[in-house]
């Protein structure tokens, strides 16, 4: 979807996306010449309906989940998929490690991710990085 | 005034790229699977995830590089098959480690994700409209899964579909013109006409036919070492494709995959008909 500022004849550009709101999004547009703003509002069908792509919505910084199954994920790891603001973590990941997780379908990684950091706990060890998760790898005879 | 085609781009967000952007982890993926072999019918219950479990024994018996992605999101077996529901999700250097089956077939399938007393349920904001966008949110899960898994080299990736004429068809367009075709009936008119219209489905893709396998062609009976009958009449519906093999049933097999062990005994009919079928394939594609 584009939108023209007809009295300009300019597409205009996406200038913010607001959280969303029980499923609806408004996305800002301005046009580049006139600067006048006008916002997309969508309704929850519509922005499942795209977000079902597995896309993100918005100039990067949509909040819109693309875990299809985030609420299982969430109830099967007892919610231990992030550390609760303000409370260290028991294990730190390297970035290499996270790049490493990263790669594997946003809905596993929560299930990779207890999983991996509980081994580490098991072992004592303090940090993650790309040795620890290729020995987990050779711990679980995979 | 402008119109669509008169402005580059799309409104910001770059869905089209992104969707471009998915098909190019994809296909960097599966660069080193040597044969994409999609099995199919149409009809449910007629055996397709047991016969692709057999097929990925025999290809392994006989030293291939195989590995099985459950494309049935909603009522996986695979990991069942393989004895790897409790399997840990590891990320590799190139994905997700696929969990390997005791002869060493790697497979990938929700049913090793979660519990099969759930339901695979999508997150939605939209409750109650499901039936409007649940097709595009599971093949956008399916691509998650075919470019998020370290697939490695492998001869066979076979990917078990799950049933719906028309969803095969969504499959062959999903994977692209690269995926053979096996198709998977039993010896009724009724699979026979539902697997007819599927194979019909796929003439209109550029994606290759090898043929079909007839399943419960016949039961296997133990104590006199024969082969019946299992279907009063046969089947009176020509399947106007090669016809790869035929499998008889064997209540072993069907206990075999209960206890997520694929049966290997090649003295059993079942497995020696799997056995010689594999061996087509991969003569058909020059393996």
């Amino acid at each position: 979807m584009k939108f023209l500022c007809v009295l300009c004849d300019q597409p205009m550009k996406l200038i913010e996306m607001a959280p969303p709101d029980r499923g609806a999004l408004s996305i800002v547009y301005e046009c580049p010449e006139c600067a006048h703003r006008i916002a997309m509002l969508t309704n929850p069908l519509e922005t499942q309906v795209v977000t079902s792509l597995g896309v993100q919505i918005g100039p990067g910084q949509g909040d819109i989940s693309k875990c299809p199954f985030s609420g299982m994920v969430q109830e099967m790891t007892g919610g231990a998929a992030a550390t609760p603001a303000g409370e260290k973590p028991a294990v730190v990941w390297t970035d290499a490690a996270i790049e490493r997780l990263q790669r594997i379908p946003d809905f596993v990684r929560p299930m990779a991710r207890s999983g991996i950091e509980k081994y580490a706990q098991d072992k004592g060890l303090a940090e993650i990085d790309e040795a620890v998760l290729d020995t987990a790898k050779d711990f679980f005879g995979m | 005034m402008k119109t669509y085609h008169d402005i580059a781009g799309d409104g910001g967000s770059d869905v089209i790229g992104q969707v471009v952007a998915k098909r190019s982890k994809i296909a960097e993926s599966l660069a080193g699977v040597r044969h994409l072999v999609a099995i199919g019918s149409g009809k449910g219950g007629v055996g397709k995830s047991t016969l692709t479990m057999q097929l990925a024994e025999a290809f392994r018996a006989r030293d291939k590089q195989v590995a099985i992605l459950d494309a049935d999101l909603n009522g996986p077996t695979q990991a069942r098959l393989g004895g790897l529901r409790s399997a840990p999700v590891m990320p590799g250097p190139r994905g997700l480690v696929p969990p390997k089956t005791a002869s060493g077939i790697g497979v990938v399938s929700m049913g090793g994700l979660f519990p099969e007393s759930e339901a695979v349920d999508f997150a939605s904001v939209s409750s109650g409209d499901s039936y409007v966008w649940r097709a595009t949110r599971e093949f956008s899960a399916f691509g998650d899964l075919l470019a998020g898994v370290g697939w490695g080299t492998l001869d066979f990736l076979l990917v078990d579909l799950p049933p719906g004429a028309e969803r095969t068809f969504q499959y062959a367009e999903y994977l692209g013109a690269a995926a053979a075709f096996v198709m998977i009936t039993i010896p009724s008119d009724v699979s026979r006409g539902v697997v007819s219209r599927s194979i019909a489905a796929l003439r209109k893709t550029p994606n290759r036919m090898l043929g079909y396998i007839e399943n419960m062609s016949g039961y296997y009976c133990d104590g006199c070492d024969d082969v019946r009958p299992l279907f009063a009449a046969p089947a009176t519906i020509v399947l106007d494709v090669p016809r790869l093999g035929a499998v008889p049933f064997d209540p072993e097999l069907a206990a075999a995959c209960d206890r997520g062990a694929p049966l290997v005994d090649r003295n059993r009919p079942a497995v020696a008909a799997v056995g010689a079928i594999a061996e087509e394939i991969s003569r058909l594609l020059e393996v």
